[in-house]
């Protein structure tokens, strides 16, 4: 009787982990160390953070007289099936104001086990450069992780929740994401596809 | 004095000082409803806040409640409640993260700040924070330009805004279409 009440017990805790876990995937991540020492050294900061809700109100103010372009009503379906966009962006007065360890603190920070990187583009000797990551689930992509690093800027999207990577565009220049971000991802798709 | 007398002066006596309680009670309304709305913060809160940490004063717009109306029948309803402080003269450079905790702290619950640009100069500042309300969308903006400080809460209603920003897209279009006809013609 005793042993049925612990196994029980374990149990019962292993599914409150898991849902837990399951609810942090969900979310979006609180900034990390790392983001708050490079704001302070950024001669400029751009934060933009929208979670689900914001999202399912954001789509309602996207071009309703698309709607009847099919295209367009899916990628604004998209957008309002999104469960979080977080953008940061760093703007440095001269070059060299964040470190490579920085650059993986972020990477480690964002990526757990279920992202792939699609992309890792580096120059060789130079940190700069672009990361894509994608994260999947069941084979569908569940999230979209870009770490682009410029001499003099460093932008983070992390975008969770279903996304159709076919109309990944509709996101460019919306919601605080750069352009170069989505221009990225489409350059790592079509490297990909290679 | 007779039991009935006895009965009636007490009865009176119930009556001024239910009447006394009354008046007291009708009299600090005002304040205890202005302490409530104090509490849940928002704009009043956020102002406030800001006029107190750095010893400045908000002009409030003249005839803004007009405006607001203006505002709402002119979008139908899209855009209402429409709150403006304007604060000039700001003295010295605005710490970015003080800023940021100060409005966080005054905004109250349900606010949710979706953007933030700042620089380290502490000229330039933004803070953009949104609320939920129903089929509603509570915007509230506070907005650093060097010296001048702008602060902004306006509650939108997102369809009937877009159906409103749709329909001037198609009549500017129609004029559009219209001044070409004629420079063809």
């Amino acid at each position: 009787m005793k042993r049925a009440m612990v196994w029980a017990s374990m149990l019962a805790l292993g599914v409150g982990i898991s849902t837990v876990a399951a609810r942090a995937q969900d979310e979006l991540p609180p900034p990390s160390p790392i983001e708050k020492t490079l704001a302070e050294r950024a001669e400029h900061v751009t934060e933009v953070t929208l979670d689900k809700n914001m999202l399912a109100f954001a789509g309602k103010f996207m071009n309703k007289d698309k709607d009847d372009d099919k295209d367009e009503k899916e990628a604004k379906e998209m957008i309002q099936g999104l469960r979080g966009v977080y953008v940061r962006d760093y703007e440095f007065d001269k070059d060299n104001e964040y470190s490579a360890e920085e650059l993986e603190g972020l990477r480690k920070y964002i990526t757990t086990s279920d992202w792939s990187p699609m992309v890792h583009e580096r120059t060789k000797g130079a940190k700069e450069g672009t990361d894509v990551y994608l994260k999947m689930i069941n084979g569908q992509v569940q999230g979209l992780f870009v770490l682009d690093a410029e001499p003099r800027e460093l932008s983070l999207v992390l975008i969770l929740g279903p996304i159709d990577m076919d109309k990944i565009g509709a996101l460019s220049g919306n919601f605080g994401i750069p352009k170069q971000a989505v221009k990225d991802v489409k350059k790592a798709q079509k490297e990909a596809g290679k | 004095m007779s039991r009935h007398n006895q009965r009636s002066t007490k009865t009176a006596t119930w009556w001024s000082a239910a009447l006394v309680l009354g008046g007291i009670a009708a009299a600090m309304t005002p304040a205890i409803l202005l302490a409530a709305s104090g509490s849940g913060g928002g704009f009043d809160e956020v102002v406030r806040g800001i006029e107190s940490r750095y010893h400045v004063h908000a002009n409030k717009i003249p005839f803004l409640g007009l405006i607001s109306l203006v505002a709402a029948h002119a979008t139908h309803g899209g855009v209402h409640s429409v709150h403006v402080a304007e604060i000039e003269h700001m003295e010295g450079p605005v710490d970015g993260a003080e800023l940021n905790a100060l409005v966080a702290e005054h905004v109250g619950p349900g606010w949710q700040r979706i953007v933030r640009d700042t620089n380290r100069s502490g000229d330039e500042q933004s803070l953009i924070y949104v609320k939920p309300q129903g089929s509603r969308l509570g915007m509230l903006v506070v907005d650093l330009d060097h010296k001048e400080m702008d602060v902004v809460e306006v509650s939108i209603n997102p369809d009937k805004l877009s159906d409103e920003i749709s329909e001037h897209r198609h009549s500017r279009e129609d004029n559009d279409d219209r001044t070409a006809q004629d420079d063809s013609e």
